[in-house]
């Protein structure tokens, strides 16, 4: 409980801190808005030309793209610490938080708190309700909380990456780039149905970068769609929960991580 | 006055400068070319999807759009988005632009100097590899005719001078607001679109295409790919670069005034 009221209290001075440059904070906020309404665009635009993909209409990738989005929404909102977690250790900064009184994680976690992300998360549930009253979704109470688990799960899945982004700089001192492959990248491929992909390809982001297991599968599932061959429907069901592992492991990646340090000094 | 060369070699010095710092960063360089891959991959397969759904013929042959996606990646750090962004705003930021302010050179003409180094770096150590080694992989349409060639290097040349010179006139409003993640990035996803990065306009309803036709933006993907891929021939290439460079122009004026009225009201930050 300690931690939570600490962690509301810091949340609470990043925001009054980002207010500070009020003109540009509402500019970012309708860019990253407008951003995202561009993108699903494009994909209506495909859409108005090509009618369908692989079997998905408009709305049915319309409702993958909501999910994906509202996860990283999030993730870059609470995960921004770890995001930026480099200049930490470029500046000699991560000493600071070695002498405190507080697990390492939780510090860079609550480090920094992202307001502006809010534009994109408002634009990808927006598209996720159109999605749902475009379709016919037959919702019941496991689908509503399976759906609530996805979101949370596929959110500590984009956490998790920006874990291991900062992680490495225990090593590397500049974040490595790749990450963003699976970041931004991951929304972007997560934006269409994963069927369309060829086989190492979807295999590697299903069980190596679980990509696959927040979005298209609980997608499958909620939409009763046809679950494809070489897919268990059991694996389906579980899905969700592999968000949740690979979030765990990333943290005791992260505990490795810190053993590593070596001050770049001061 | 200066005479001329002198001139012509001092902002080239500027040039070489901007290459070789950036020459540095060789392993993100590398991380660069692989996000590049990544996504042009995720490209065709999306494409390649969408078109195997359709019966009906396209304006653009899958071949074309994968070589067109295969160029967007090769000049997509030569372009104004918010991946390419300049040192100049964080040293007006800063404060320490103070110090460049005080070299006898046209402070327009030296950060145009400085994105023409980045838009050099980029284009031979990260827009070189990815066409070569697309080349290898995927089917890549190359221009049988010289000619062709010859158009589809001058747009490109016209399109990488018009990025730096947008970059500059929307950069430039650090001036105002110090902080320019927010106006470049609405103006980069602006852009973005009616460039034509995301989807070929060729691909956009009529309407929008129309749009598109109104706008600068074009001129920095859509028409030099379009050159390459056959699709504006004859007169047409002659009316496409001259819009170009009528756009480049009008963009030139506008950073050189936004500059003029923002150093009129300069704090330096910091000390």
């Amino acid at each position: 409980m300690h931690h939570l009221s600490l962690y509301l209290h810091f949340v609470k001075l990043r925001i009054r801190s980002q207010m500070e440059y009020r003109f540009s904070f509402l500019f970012d906020l309708l860019s990253q808005a407008s951003i995202s309404v561009i993108d699903f665009f494009m994909i209506a635009l495909l859409f108005n030309r090509f009618k369908e993909l692989a079997g998905w209409s408009l709305w049915e990738v319309g409702f993958l793209y909501g999910i994906i989005g509202v996860c990283f929404a999030v993730a870059e909102m609470i995960g921004r610490g770890f995001d930026v977690f480099q200049n930490s250790v470029v500046r000699g900064d991560f000493d600071t938080i070695l002498i405190r009184p507080l697990g390492t994680f939780f510090q860079v976690f609550s480090q920094d708190f992202l307001l502006r992300r809010v534009g994109r998360f408002s634009q990808a549930f927006v598209i996720l309700l159109i999605a749902n009253s475009q379709l016919t979704i037959s919702w019941s109470f496991v689908k509503v909380g399976y759906l609530l688990v996805s979101l949370v799960s596929g959110t500590c899945f984009f956490v998790a990456l920006f874990v291991i982004g900062a992680t490495s700089c225990f090593w590397t001192i500049q974040s490595i780039e790749i990450v963003n492959i699976f970041t931004n990248g991951g929304v972007f491929m997560g934006s269409y149905p994963f069927s369309i992909y060829r086989r190492w390809f979807r295999h590697f982001f299903t069980f190596i970068i679980p990509l696959a297991c927040v979005n298209y599968f609980p997608a499958l599932f909620l939409m009763e769609k046809v679950v494809p061959s070489g897919v268990s429907t059991l694996g389906v069901y579980l899905a969700p929960f592999a968000g949740f592992l690979f979030f765990g492991i990333t943290m005791l990646f992260w505990r490795w991580g810190v053993l590593h340090y070596q001050s770049t000094g001061h | 006055m200066r005479p001329l060369s002198l001139t012509f070699n001092v902002y080239f010095a500027f040039v070489r400068k901007s290459f070789q710092r950036r020459m540095q960063y060789r392993v993100a360089n590398l991380a660069g070319l692989t996000t590049n891959f990544f996504f042009l991959l995720v490209h065709i397969f999306v494409y390649t999807a969408f078109y195997a759904a359709s019966t009906e013929p396209q304006p653009l042959s899958l071949n074309e759009i994968v070589t067109y996606f295969v160029l967007c990646q090769v000049s997509f750090m030569l372009m104004p988005f918010w991946g390419a962004r300049s040192e100049v705003t964080q040293a007006i930021k800063d404060g320490s632009v103070a110090l460049q302010l005080t070299k006898p050179v046209d402070f327009h003409a030296y950060w145009f100097s400085d994105e023409c180094g980045r838009a050099c770096y980029f284009l031979l150590m990260r827009g070189c590899p990815t066409f070569l080694i697309s080349i290898l992989f995927f089917e890549v349409t190359i221009p049988q005719q010289f000619t062709v060639f010859m158009a589809f290097a001058v747009s490109m040349v016209l399109a990488i001078f018009m990025s730096a010179a947008i970059t500059i006139t929307i950069f430039s409003s650090a001036f105002w607001t110090l902080d320019t993640s927010g106006v470049s990035g609405m103006s980069g996803s602006v852009i973005m679109l009616f460039s034509g990065m995301l989807v070929p306009i060729a691909l956009w309803p009529e309407w929008l295409a129309h749009i598109a036709e109104w706008l600068p933006f074009a001129g920095l993907i859509d028409v030099p790919f379009s050159i390459y891929l056959g699709k504006i021939t004859g007169v047409a290439i002659w009316m496409a670069i001259g819009k170009q460079l009528m756009w480049y122009l009008i963009f030139i004026g506008l950073g050189r005034f936004f500059l003029h009225r923002g150093f009129s009201r300069l704090v330096i930050q910091g000390g």
